[in-house]
Parts: C-alpha cells; structure tokens; sequence
C-alpha cells in the first residue's frame, strides 16, 4: 500500500530531473562527430527596444563567417547590460564560461590567469589595427588580454535654442567652472527645467564623476596606480557639484537620475547643457546642439574620458584557433563600421576610424573621433576596478550631499577591494 | 406607541448605519483596485503617450498585449513560472501530505521536533537565505535551471502545507478511518480512500497557497537562475525595467496577465480561505 | 518474532521514518545546508569574477562592520519593520471590523481586498514607482491637482522622500493577508458572546475592548509575527521601487546584502549571517510568545 505515494513522489522528482537535464545549459562549446566545432559567444546587447538589435547584428555576422568557416559554429547569447555581469559571472563559477566573452572589463578575469593573450587569439594583421591608446588599455602586467571592441567619448553638449533664450553664446561654451555657473544661472532665470544635468545615478555614474574630477585634475587613482578617490582635488570637484545641486542648477537629487533619462530630457528640450556621448546623435539629429571640450576648473579640461568595451577569449575550452578564426572575421572593416553606425559608437581600428572620418554621413561624430586617440581611460587593468567600480556606481551620487563622508568610504571600499 | 416608534428609529439608524458601512467598504476596496486600474490603462496607452502624465490616454492601444510575448521573452518567463509553480505544488504535495498525515494521527517520539523543524523553516525565508542558497547550488552546480527554482519553492513552502494539512486532518474523526481500517484497509488505505477526501478543502487550500506563491516569487528566481529560458515571470518583468527604454505599457500587460490566474484561484478558494487561516494558523 | 518480516511489519518498525523523511530531506537540503553554505561563505575570499583565493578568517565581518553606512541601514530596518508592522496591525483591526459586517456586496468587496495579495509584490511595487515617475506619474498629477504639491517630485529620488512611499506601499501589500487573518479570528467569535455583552448594557466600544479584542488574541499574535518575519526579509518593495538607492540610503539589510553580493559575496555572506542571527531572536521570541513548549504538552 505503500507503493502508490512513494511513486507519486518518485515521479515528481524525475519529472524535475528530466526538466533539469533538458534545460541546463550545454557546457562550454565542443567538437561533434562531423568534426564541427562549437565556441560558445556571449555579447552584450547595445540597444534594445524588446527587438534586441544586437543579436540581429551578430546573427549577421555569424552567418556569414560559418559560411566561410563551415567546421566552426558559433553558440551566440545576447545578455543585456544590466544582468550581463551577474550572469557571466555565474557561468565563470560554474566553470561554464564562454570561449568568446563581450562585456564592460576584463581585468579580474585576466588576473586570476582565464584569458588568452590578445596575441594568442588575433593574427597579427588585426592586432596591430587597433588605435594605441585602445590597446594600451588592455594591458595588464605587460600583456594585452582585453581585446578593444567599441569605444565612446565624451564631450560637452549645449542646446543652443536654450542657450539663446538666456541670452548666452552658444558659440562660446562655458570653459570653466565659474562660466559654468554664470551660463547655469541664466537658464535657470530664463526657465530652463534643468539647467545643467549631472546625471549620477547607477547607470553611468563612475563615467559622469570621472569626467568632473578630470576637470580639477583628479581621478579614480595617481600615476602609480593607487586609489585617491577623496583627493582633495576630487573633494573640491564634489564640493562644487553639491554648491550647482543646492542651488537648483541641475536636476532634483542627481544621486537618483540616470543618465539615460536626463539624454531623453534633453533631447525633449528640458535641459541645458551636460555631459553627452555620440549615442546621442540619433535623437539630436533635428535639434540645434553644439558640442564642446569638457569644461574644467580653470579652463578646458585637459582630457576627456573614453569608454571602452572588451572582448576576451576564455582558455577554459581550449578553442585558440576558432576563436582566432572568429575574432578575425568580426574585426574585418566593414563589420566594426557597420556596428558603430548603427549604435554611433566610435570605432577601435585604425582603418574603421579612417573610414568614419571620410565617411561624409558621419559628419556629426568628427569631433568625437578627433578627442578619441588623446582620451583617458578608466583604471581598466586594476583587477580591483570592476568591484570598485559597482561601488561608485552606487555610492558616488550622496557625494553631492556629503562629499566629505561619501568619498572617503569610496576611498576605503577602494584599498580593501583588493583583500 | 412609544415601543413602535423606537424600533422605528432603530431600524432607521441601522440602515442608514449599513449605508454609510457599505459606503466605506465599497471605496476603500475601490482604492485596493485602483493601482491595478492605473496599470491597465497604462497597458493600453499608446506608445507615444507614456510620458503624458493626463490621467487617460487620447485613445487605447491595447496591441502591447501582443506584442509583449514577441518582443521581448516573456513568452519563455511564463512558461518557467508555470513549470515551476506547478511542480513545486505537486512535491510539496507528495511530500508534505505523508508528513501532516502522520504527525496529526500518531503520537511519536521526535514528533515536537519535527513540528519545531517545521514552524523554524517557516520562519526562514529565501530572502534571508539567498546567499546560503546560491552558494549551495553553485557548489553542486544546479545554477540556473529550472529543477533548482522546482526545489526551492517547494521548500520553503512546504512547512504551510504541513501545517495546514495536519490541522485538517486532526479535525477528522479518526473513528472514521478506524472503521474503514478494521474492513480491511491498511493505514495508507484508510488515508487514500476516507481521510484524504474529506481533508480534501485543506489539499485544495494548501495546493492553491503554494501555487501562488510560487507563482510570485522573485528573489529565487533573480539569484538562482540567468538565462531567459529559465527565469519565471517576475524576473522577466523586472528585467525589462532594466533594459534600455522601458516599454511600460508591455511591462503592465504582462504584470496583468500573470495576475489573472492567481485571481481565479482565489476565486476559487475565496470561503477557503478564511477558513483555511484558521486552520493552518489560528490554532 | 521468528518469522520473516512481514513488508508491512517491517514499514511499522520504521515508524515515522518513511513518513516524514521526504520533508526532512527537502528542508535539510534546502533550508539547513544554505545556512552553513552561508556561514562557511562568509570566511572565505572571494574575487569579482567567483574565483576563492581561500579562507579569509573575520575580514570581511570586520570589512562590513566598517561599511559607514551599515548603522542607517540597521536603524532603517528597525524602523521599516515596526512602521510596517504597526500601520498594517492597526489597519487591519478596523479593515476586519468593517468586512465582518453585513452589508450588501460584501463578498465582491472582500474580493477586490484580495488584489494585493494574488498580484505579485514585486508587480505592484513597480506599479507604484511608476504612478510615482516625476514626468508621467499619475500620483504627481493628483497631488497636483489636489494643490498638495506646487510641482512635480521625485517622490523615490532622495531618502527622505522615498521612505514614506515604502513604507506606505509594504503596507498595502500586507493589508489583505493581515486583514483575513484577523476575519478569520473574528469569525470565530461565538454570536452569543456579543449577545450576552449586549444585553448587560456594554456599548458597541466596550463590547469591542473588552469581548473581541481579548479573542482576537490568537489569530492577531499569528498575524504579527508572519508580518513581522515577511517586513523584516522584504525584498521587492523596495527593489522594485528604489533598488535600495540612492547608495544604500533605504535599504533594509536584506537589500542590503544583495547589493553588496554585487561585488563581495563573502562580504554579503556576512551580512546575511547577521541578519540571520536577529531572524533566530526573532523565532525564539515568537516561541516565547506562542508558548510553544506548554502548548505541546498539554
């Protein structure tokens, strides 16, 4: 009598186990009887409105390339920004990792010895394509392991309209802080919804602080690559923020607002000026905007801030030369063009940036493509960064309540990160 | 004449007190609907009219009822959430009806432990324990699949199952089940064809109680599991909270589509569940 | 004795074995081992990508109790827990009150009562940060409307404002099973208790302290301390809501840890491990309360 609970749940249980074995993901990429080998490729998505672009795009390229290559299939998972870390993450310690990985750094996973050299995965025609200051910044202890993929810049964006109905310039951008200030002000008296939008809220919020402590010449670390978060050249920079937020220059709590919102403000008319990026083009096309070098505390700043994203190649499957083979197709010209139009990013190569600039319908990104080769860099090899860097995106933004108190726990989460 | 009159009034003051009762009662469960309401008309706000703060759209569009199966994965999420919500009722069922059973009907050494084991897990929640969990899965590699959200949601509500399924149980005569063990059935006999019948309602109002939950769970599936196919509902939805433009017209049509069955489960056990309440708590 | 045992003699000897083992089983596996997966986490050293660089010993109890902003945190969910609580106790007596009574529709009534609860959490946390958008927020344009604001807010942008909003929505979230709770005590309230209170002359307040509210007693501890464990490890109110932010400034330590397990997961492991120590004060409390052990023996 026994029998028909203990089936019961016996059937229960293998029903799951049957589940699970049929949805558990199918391990790192391999080699089947055809002699077809598989490398498993995971990206980030660049945009989506639901329809996930970024996978048409690699769909794309992908089918061309196994047209090409018929014994190697290519395994594409397109993650979106906000789970990718978390997820990749989770792949890595289940020892699940991809042979190809697409994402925001690399540092951590070439420390713990998981990547390949860029040298071991690219021939030597695609190494030596990319633009220096790119590829320096995928080194780590004298060795490339990030692979340069897309890159951005930022510089100054100013509505003009705006500009005019207070009465200023636009032809003559703010250059310090205090011009800053004064341009603020007006378009505050002239009813301006945001005057300056400093947007520094999770999303982007280590790159909006980056850029202002540049223009006091500060930054995440010095020279030698030690953490100086509350520098006083950075608290001054905060110091200065908070004195624009208490008085009602920029929008309400900055800690709260992300950057993609404040974009969509300023493409609808609301705000004056902030820091923009060449993915704004698209919505600016119809509108009357200047572009201008970042302003600093005494004068343009000295540098802008570049944003790189990488690509990493996993030895875990042991794939070197199929993901060569890949890595070399997806760098071919037309492919990196293609992605950056699309997504008005700026291109890593040397002959995509010398096919933007002559292209005559990208006018609009030239002078992004011009600061490109002199930008700066997060401290992208420190394997510590990524942690460190999730800890400013949350945290920085009270710095405009409290610097003092914000930056200098920052600057504690920052020593102990590596412990 | 003076009685009459003042039962007159009486009456009088107890209508217009059941007036202004079902007054008060109708409006607040009116305010209970209204966020409800909101999200509806947001679900069929034309696209362009998101950032339009009027309280009704020029016109409805209700087309994000569609398009948010094809656009995005919650076609897939839905699916995980009914798997897993149905298959978590059902080992919850074959494992916690055995255990109410036997603790309600026999006297045992270790049965208080048992039952303490039992009212501590309730105690717990995956909220708590998610650090524990995910560390655990990971240690034996069950991340990300759907068997691990199958085991979790089970757990965690197995001890309300328990509970309530034993209150039930002990509320049957177990001279019943005697009878029928004396013509010859043996102790699961007795349970499978007298007590199990009748404790039928506290099945139901434990199966309806773990479905939903399950059904709405969230924290399990954000740090259990990271690809589209097998991540439930919930998790879906907040995704797309994250993505680039959040289309929160297809973020409430959804929303509201998953409310749908747990209302008619509700609906169902709606005179269950006051009683089952009792039951399985107020003891 | 001599003969062979018979399946079902042998099914007696093991007693509540077969019976109860399945539900041991799941609970140990998935309620008991997370708990020593945690502690064990939260002595260990583990990077960024997953990888454990070995045994950490305190360092990371030491790294959290040095975090500046876990005092606020605690004093958050403290305060979170007893303004949830509270407010959903005291609402719910009188939400009770009223639905017990007759009056026409009460079941449709009750009915819409339920919607919070059948919706998921995390759903009408995010219904609510949407009515709550500074743009197109239709509470911003109610309260506008109503002369209460004199422009839009970003009601969840600073801390200040955002805690009422939590912890107004963490109510109305548990009003409905706190509300059935209590109506099922009050419904079993003999009628001829409040007839006996009534024809000794007490008045419909007196009948209501001194009859009711002493036998609402058992299902009212029972409400409260199921309210007082889902408060306290609530997650999707102010996930969906506030993500936590701006920093950490409203969220409870549950949420606490999560956004620390984006970059330190022993550290996170931590938190946990405290969080989970005020849990078990918690359970020894309500067995205290509930006098567990008497009740059992008697």
């Amino acid at each position: 009598m026994k029998r028909p609970l203990l089936a019961l749940s016996a059937a229960t249980m293998a029903g799951a186990l049957a589940l699970s074995a049929c949805s558990k993901g199918s391990g790192s990429g391999s080699t089947s009887a055809d002699g077809v080998t598989t490398i498993r490729f995971v990206a980030a998505d660049y945009g989506s409105n639901g329809q996930n672009p970024g996978q048409a795009y690699w769909q794309g390229v992908i089918s061309a390339f196994q047209q090409q290559n018929p014994a190697i299939r290519v395994d594409l998972q397109v993650i979106n920004w906000n789970d990718l870390d978390t997820q990749v993450k989770t792949m890595v310690q289940n020892g699940n990792q991809p042979d190809i990985l697409q994402t925001g750094g690399y540092a951590d996973y070439a420390k713990n010895g998981m990547l390949y050299p860029a040298s071991d995965v690219l021939s030597p025609a695609t190494a030596g394509d990319f633009v220096p200051a790119l590829a320096k910044a995928g080194v780590q202890d004298g060795t490339q392991y990030g692979v340069p993929f897309v890159s951005s810049a930022r510089m100054f964006l100013i509505n003009n309209a705006l500009f005019r109905k207070a009465g200023l310039d636009p032809a003559n951008p703010p250059k310090t802080w205090d011009d800053v200030t004064t341009a603020a002000t007006a378009l505050k008296k002239a009813g301006v919804d945001v005057p300056l939008g400093i947007p520094l809220g999770k999303e982007e919020a280590q790159a909006e602080s980056f850029i202002w402590m540049m223009g006091n010449h500060g930054g995440y670390q010095d020279a030698g690559g030690a953490y100086t978060i509350n520098s006083p050249a950075n608290m001054a920079t905060f110091t200065q923020l908070k004195s624009w937020v208490d008085a009602g220059l920029t929008e309400q709590s900055p800690a709260a607002v992300n950057r993609t919102d404040l974009t969509k403000d300023f493409a609808s008319g609301k705000v004056g000026m902030l820091n923009g990026f060449p993915g704004q083009l698209g919505d600016l096309r119809t509108m009357d905007v200047s572009w201008a070098p970042m302003p600093g505390k005494d004068g343009v700043s000295p540098s802008t801030l570049g944003v790189a994203d990488w690509v990493m190649a996993f030895r875990k499957g042991g794939h070197k030369d199929q993901i060569r083979a890949f890595l070399d197709f997806a760098y071919q010209r037309d492919n990196t063009v293609k992605f950056d139009k699309e997504y008005n990013l700026l291109p890593v190569t040397r002959t995509a940036l010398d096919a933007l600039q002559t292209d005559p319908d990208e006018k609009a990104l030239q002078p992004f493509l011009q600061i490109l080769p002199t930008a700066t860099f997060y401290p992208l090899s420190d394997p510590t960064w990524p942690g460190v860097s999730a800890q400013v995106k949350t945290q920085i933004g009270t710095a405009v309540t409290d610097p003092g108190k914000a930056l200098d726990a920052l600057q504690q989460a920052a020593v102990q990160a590596g412990r | 004449m003076k009685r009459h009159a003042t039962r007159m009034t009486r009456t009088k003051r107890h209508s217009a007190r059941t007036v202004l009762l079902a007054a008060t009662a109708w409006a607040l469960a009116a305010l209970f609907l209204l966020p409800y309401l909101e999200m509806l008309v947001t679900a069929g706000r034309p696209a362009d009219q998101l950032r339009d703060n009027g309280y009704l759209p020029a016109g409805f569009d209700w087309s994000s009822f569609t398009s948010v199966w094809s656009d995005t994965t919650l076609g897939q999420n839905l699916q995980v959430t009914l798997i897993v919500a149905a298959g978590s009722t059902l080992l919850v069922l074959a494992v916690a009806l055995p255990a109410a059973y036997y603790t309600a009907r026999v006297r045992f050494r270790g049965r208080k432990a048992f039952l303490l084991l039992v009212l501590v897990t309730q105690m717990f929640q995956p909220t708590a324990l998610q650090v524990g969990l995910y560390r655990e899965f990971f240690t034996i590699d069950l991340l990300d699949t759907i068997l691990v959200l199958v085991l979790a949601n089970a757990a965690f509500n197995l001890a309300f199952a328990i509970w309530i399924l034993s209150a039930y149980i002990s509320s049957i005569p177990v001279e019943l089940e005697e009878a029928a063990r004396i013509d010859g059935n043996g102790r699961l006999g007795a349970l499978w064809r007298v007590t199990l019948p009748l404790a039928l309602p506290g099945v139901v109002t434990a199966v309806i109680f773990t479905f939903i939950a399950a059904w709405n769970e969230f924290i399990m599936g954000l740090t259990l599991t990271n690809s589209p196919d097998r991540q439930p509902l919930t998790v879906g939805i907040n995704n797309m909270i994250g993505a680039y433009s959040v289309q929160w017209n297809q973020v409430f049509a959804a929303s509201l589509v998953a409310i749908v069955p747990v209302v008619i489960l509700f609906a169902v056990i709606e005179r269950h569940v006051v009683s089952g309440l009792t039951a399985g708590s107020v003891k | 004795m001599s003969r062979a045992p018979t399946p079902r003699s042998l099914l007696r000897r093991l007693g509540p074995v077969p019976w109860l083992a399945p539900a041991v089983l799941l609970i140990l596996a998935v309620v008991v081992w997370p708990v020593a997966e945690m502690v064990r986490t939260s002595l260990r050293r583990i990077d960024t990508t997953g990888t454990d660089h070995g045994p950490a010993g305190l360092v990371k109890y030491r790294k959290l109790f040095a975090d500046p902003r876990l005092p606020e945190v605690l004093g958050w969910t403290v305060v979170w827990t007893v303004a949830v609580v509270g407010l959903t106790m005291l609402l719910s007596l009188a939400l009770a009150q009223l639905f017990n009574q007759n009056f026409p529709g009460r079941r449709i009534a009750r009915w819409a009562l339920i919607a919070p609860w059948a919706a998921s959490v995390l759903m009408t946390a995010i219904g609510f940060r949407w009515m709550l958008d500074q743009v197109a927020g239709v509470l911003n344009r109610l309260l506008l409307d109503l002369g209460l604001i004199d422009r839009p807010q970003a009601w969840l942008g600073d801390a200040a404002h955002a805690k009422p909003w939590l912890v107004f929505v963490a109510v109305f979230v548990s009003l409905p099973f706190t509300t059935y709770t209590l109506l099922a005590g009050l419904q079993t309230v003999p009628a001829e208790v409040y007839e006996a209170a009534r024809v000794d002359g007490a008045s419909r307040w007196q009948i209501y302290r001194k009859v009711t509210l002493p036998l609402l007693r058992p299902a009212f501890l029972v409400a409260l301390v199921v309210n007082l464990i889902n408060v306290f490890n609530s997650f999707p109110v102010i996930w969906g809501m506030t993500q936590g932010g701006p920093n950490a400034d409203t969220a409870t330590t549950t949420v606490f840890m999560y956004m620390l397990r984006g970059y330190d997961v022993a550290e996170s492991a931590a938190m946990s491990v405290v969080n989970f120590a005020v849990v078990i004060v918690m359970v020894l409390l309500f067995l205290k309360v509930s006098r567990w052990n008497e009740e059992e023996s008697r």
